[in-house]
């Protein structure tokens, strides 16, 4: 998938003039500069995305990781300055949330013709299905082919509904708001870790349990065996059968 | 220096004091014992678990409590203690169903967040009259053995228990 994007990109960035012969009419109307600009971020945006994973706790593994980890990246990111966003700088974060939106239109007419198949069931999932297909690379939170996610939409609604939230800040409850989710996080985290913890020195001190009582029964087996050797064995022998 | 996992484990803190280990206490789900700490699913612990006691042998009588200290929720435990068992006059060496059920077990059923369920264990000193508490919840385990003289607990083990599908510890705000 990805080669073919870095093909049309590089087509659309070296001509000058958006006439292309794989892209549909509807890229044209775009311009050019500001696609190769907001690509090259695009591409940091999806590499800063890629490399670090989400830290989950265990019994978060089942659940729909890909749905949370942009969302926690906007949490993050909507948590203020005190908090230490884990992907990406906030000045980067803020640049990156308008520009995905603008070449996901861009992105869709590249990839018309090589996902028109798999489009035409975006569509039924969602109404903007280039978002969909382009939220995919550009900001990772939807999956076009994962179905099996319950509730894409409400997750999709609420990152978007932040995003617009980050854009306006000013509003006097939300730093309340994100101080009071932070601070219920950070509980959150350190149950956690104590849970971790409590588990690793009870299964050590078991250990170390287990290892003693096995070295006892040991000791305990070797002397019993060397006992046993030292009593003569007592074999069967005649005693009042006669020999034939 | 590993520390006792029920200090770690912030059991002893939020429901008992330190106390001195001198009994040993096994709690059997299913034939398997729980390890201090581990983490059980609902429906492992549906029925009633059984309970060893190992002590020092004597005639001695034992009440067992077991309680949820992270209801509703563990970041919000209004309804902390919440009472799921109580039994006493449990014979030494035989198991909890042969003593007084004061309060019947009921299955631990956390909806949201992932709950220590603690198991109590106290030596009595005499065959002594319990008597129920009008509900379940707001339970004090502190409170209850100051009110039946029943001293330091002898024993304690812990397991933590989340939703029957995961997602217990996530929320969508």
């Amino acid at each position: 998938m990805w080669p073919h994007e870095q093909r049309d990109r590089h087509h659309k960035g070296v001509s000058s003039s958006s006439s292309s012969s794989r892209c549909s009419p509807s890229s044209s109307v775009l311009p050019q500069t500001p696609k190769r600009r907001t690509m090259e971020e695009l591409w940091k945006d999806i590499s800063l995305n890629a490399s670090p994973p989400p830290p989950l706790d265990y019994h978060r593994l089942q659940a729909d990781s890909s749905l949370h980890s942009p969302s926690m990246v906007l949490q993050d990111f909507l948590a203020g300055p005190l908090n230490q966003p884990l992907y990406q700088p906030q000045a980067a974060a803020k640049e990156l949330l308008p520009p995905p939106l603008q070449t996901a239109l861009s992105l869709n007419s590249g990839l018309e013709f090589q996902f028109l198949g798999e489009a035409d069931q975006a569509n039924t999932q969602s109404n903007s299905s280039s978002n969909n297909i382009n939220g995919n690379v550009a900001n990772g939170s939807f999956t076009s082919y994962d179905f099996s996610v319950g509730p894409p939409s409400p997750a999709a609604l609420f990152s978007f509904c932040s995003r617009k939230r980050s854009t306006t800040e000013s509003h006097p409850g939300a730093a309340d708001r994100h101080q009071k989710r932070m601070i219920k996080n950070r509980e959150s985290a350190a149950r956690s870790r104590a849970r971790k913890q409590a588990y690793t020195t009870e299964l050590e001190s078991e250990i170390s349990h287990l290892q003693e009582e096995n070295a006892k029964l040991k000791k305990q087996n070797e002397l019993l065996m060397r006992s046993q050797v030292a009593v003569p064995k007592s074999s069967l022998r005649r005693s009042s059968t006669a020999p034939f | 220096m590993s520390r006792d996992p029920l200090v770690v484990g912030n059991v002893i803190g939020d429901i008992l004091d330190p106390f001195v280990k001198s009994a040993t206490l096994r709690v059997l789900y299913n034939n398997k014992e729980v390890t201090n700490g581990s983490e059980l699913k609902p429906s492992a612990v549906v029925n009633e678990p059984r309970v060893e006691i190992q002590g020092r042998g004597t005639r001695t009588l034992y009440t067992l409590v077991m309680v949820d200290p992270d209801a509703p929720s563990p970041s919000n435990p209004t309804k902390r203690e919440h009472l799921h068992w109580l039994v006493t006059d449990i014979p030494e060496t035989a198991n909890a169903s042969c003593g007084n059920e004061i309060v019947s077990y009921e299955s631990p059923r956390p909806t949201a967040g992932i709950h220590r369920l603690v198991f109590v264990l106290f030596r009595q000193s005499v065959r002594q009259t319990i008597y129920a508490p009008g509900w379940r919840q707001n339970f004090n385990t502190r409170d209850f053995a100051a009110l039946y003289n029943l001293d330091d607990p002898v024993a304690a083990i812990y397991f933590n228990c989340q939703r029957e599908n995961g997602c217990g510890g996530r929320r969508y705000l």
